[in-house]
């Protein structure tokens, strides 16, 4: 669930666009120079931005009914980075807004800030941090992923209550009633998509774990002690 | 899945031989205004003509069109509802209390949920017209003609193909998971989802790598042409665009002070 087309006042949109505009030019700019640097870095981020669309273009199930899709953006920092994830965060929501009609054009700054910068830079944090401290593998995917998709949700009810406070209370009061009602349909969400992604992982680390040696997500350590305890 | 088929409605559209650029001046001047309106009644007027006009004139089937109007519904009426409960300002039209907790709805509040129901259909209705009506590839043009970086084009581009190509991918891996009885419970659609997802994102990579000695075999140099061919633009359907927002701007200007309650 993004913010709609319409729904966000004019001056809201263009302060998020303003706000996302660094974080994704400086993602452009790394982009240019990977492109440079190694031939092979623009076809397959392009699969994987083309993964990323189609990941979050499945339907999950939910256990509130509601139907309900994964961001897949927490996957994307685990693998190329917060700055490469905002970049191709912009181009997955533009098509989602165009193929599928979720979100907009007006609010594209505003769900780019919560979907491709925010929730990444905390899911790849996380990610760092746990293998940093010698996690499990697979915990530590777990909470990348499923604290990415809840932290998108926190800051869009942030924007929402920035731009529509209460009479009571203002921006802290409207905060917690959007953020109350997201996280009925959301918590349940972020639990799946951590698990999916950390099962999806264990397939990758089965069959192919020689991209994820590439990518520099795991390191040949890891990647002997999984394939042991998996086997 | 079928939603993703929009890109396929709009090749296909009444007004695929309109420029593009004059299609998308259409639906982002109209998607402003909305914006820009204080009350409902312009953002209602834009997402009854902008509905009409993609029924009527690019001969999207109205069942289609319908059931993509839910998809914004649910967020809107939604976050509408704590809008109507949270925000203030004017008389108190509703007061009630449950369980121990109470509610007031005011003038001002309903107001604001309604105007903000409006401005999304307002908006959705043009986001729809722009989606059914102008096909992703005229996109990239127009991106092209913007000066954007062209690896940013380029990528879109390359992500587009492979959207595609992942698409059959997944119908296929689904179905064959769907009849061996994979989605029957919780804890197999939850095993069913990661294997698909596992396997659509290693075959996705030997997609790239493909690719990549595909592109190289064809002296690729970093840079995709892009065949940039504008239509005709008929001043008449500019006459038509540009009096249609005026006519917008003019309602939204003039039905400022005329709020609902």
């Amino acid at each position: 669930m993004h913010i709609m087309e319409g729904f966000l006042p004019l001056y809201w949109c263009i302060f998020w666009s303003i706000i996302s505009f660094p974080f994704v030019a400086y993602g452009v700019y790394l982009l240019k120079r990977l492109a440079g640097e190694h031939r092979d870095t623009l076809p397959l981020l392009a699969v994987s931005g083309a993964f990323i669309f189609v990941l979050s273009s499945l339907k999950l199930p939910s256990v509130t009914g509601s139907c309900s899709h994964p961001t897949g953006t927490g996957l994307g920092a685990i693998l190329f980075g917060p700055f490469l994830t905002a970049i191709l965060g912009v181009i997955v929501l533009l098509y989602q807004a165009v193929f599928l009609a979720h979100g907009g054009l007006t609010t594209l700054g505003a769900n780019v800030f919560s979907m491709a910068i925010a929730g990444p830079f905390l899911g790849y944090g996380i990610y760092r941090g746990g293998k940093a401290i010698g996690l499990n593998t697979f915990v530590t995917i777990f909470l990348a992923a499923a604290l990415t998709d809840l932290f998108t949700y926190v800051i869009t009810s942030l924007q929402l209550a920035l731009a529509f406070p209460a009479q009571m209370g203002g921006i802290i009061t409207s905060f917690t009633t959007f953020a109350a009602i997201f996280a009925l349909t959301q918590i349940p969400l972020a639990i799946m998509e951590g698990i999916i992604i950390a099962l999806t992982f264990k397939h990758i680390i089965q069959a192919r774990a020689d991209i994820l040696l590439r990518l520099n997500v795991l390191t040949p350590d890891q990647v002997k002690k999984v394939q042991e305890s998996i086997a | 899945m079928m939603e993703l088929y929009l890109d396929g409605y709009a090749q296909e559209n009444g007004l695929r031989e309109v420029d593009s650029r004059l299609k998308l001046l259409f639906g982002l001047g109209a998607i402003l205004i909305t914006l820009s309106s204080s009350t409902p009644w312009a953002p209602l007027f834009i997402a009854g003509s902008m509905a009409a006009v993609t029924i009527l004139l690019a001969k999207i089937p109205g069942r289609l069109y319908f059931s993509l109007l839910l998809i914004p519904l649910s967020f809107s009426v939604f976050s509408a509802i704590v809008i109507l409960f949270v925000s203030g300002g004017g008389a108190p039209l509703l007061t009630f209390s449950v369980a121990g907790a109470s509610f007031m709805v005011t003038t001002g509040s309903a107001n604001l949920a309604l105007l903000l129901l409006a401005r999304t259909f307002g908006g959705m209705c043009s986001l729809f017209f722009i989606a059914l009506s102008t096909p992703m590839i005229e996109i990239f043009s127009f991106m092209h003609s913007l000066h954007l970086p062209a690896v940013v084009i380029d990528l879109s581009m390359l992500i587009y193909h492979f959207i595609f190509v992942l698409i059959g991918e997944v119908i296929s891996i689904y179905n064959a998971q769907t009849i061996r009885h994979g989605y029957t419970s919780l804890k197999r659609s939850l095993r069913s989802l990661a294997m698909l997802g596992g396997m659509l994102f290693i075959r996705a990579w030997q997609q790239g790598e493909e690719l990549i000695m595909t592109m190289d075999a064809r002296c690729y140099d970093g840079k995709l042409e892009l065949p940039g061919e504008w239509k005709n633009i008929k001043p008449v359907t500019v006459a038509l665009i540009v009096s249609y927002l005026l006519l917008c701007s003019a309602l939204a200007y003039s039905s400022a002070s005329m709020a609902i309650f």
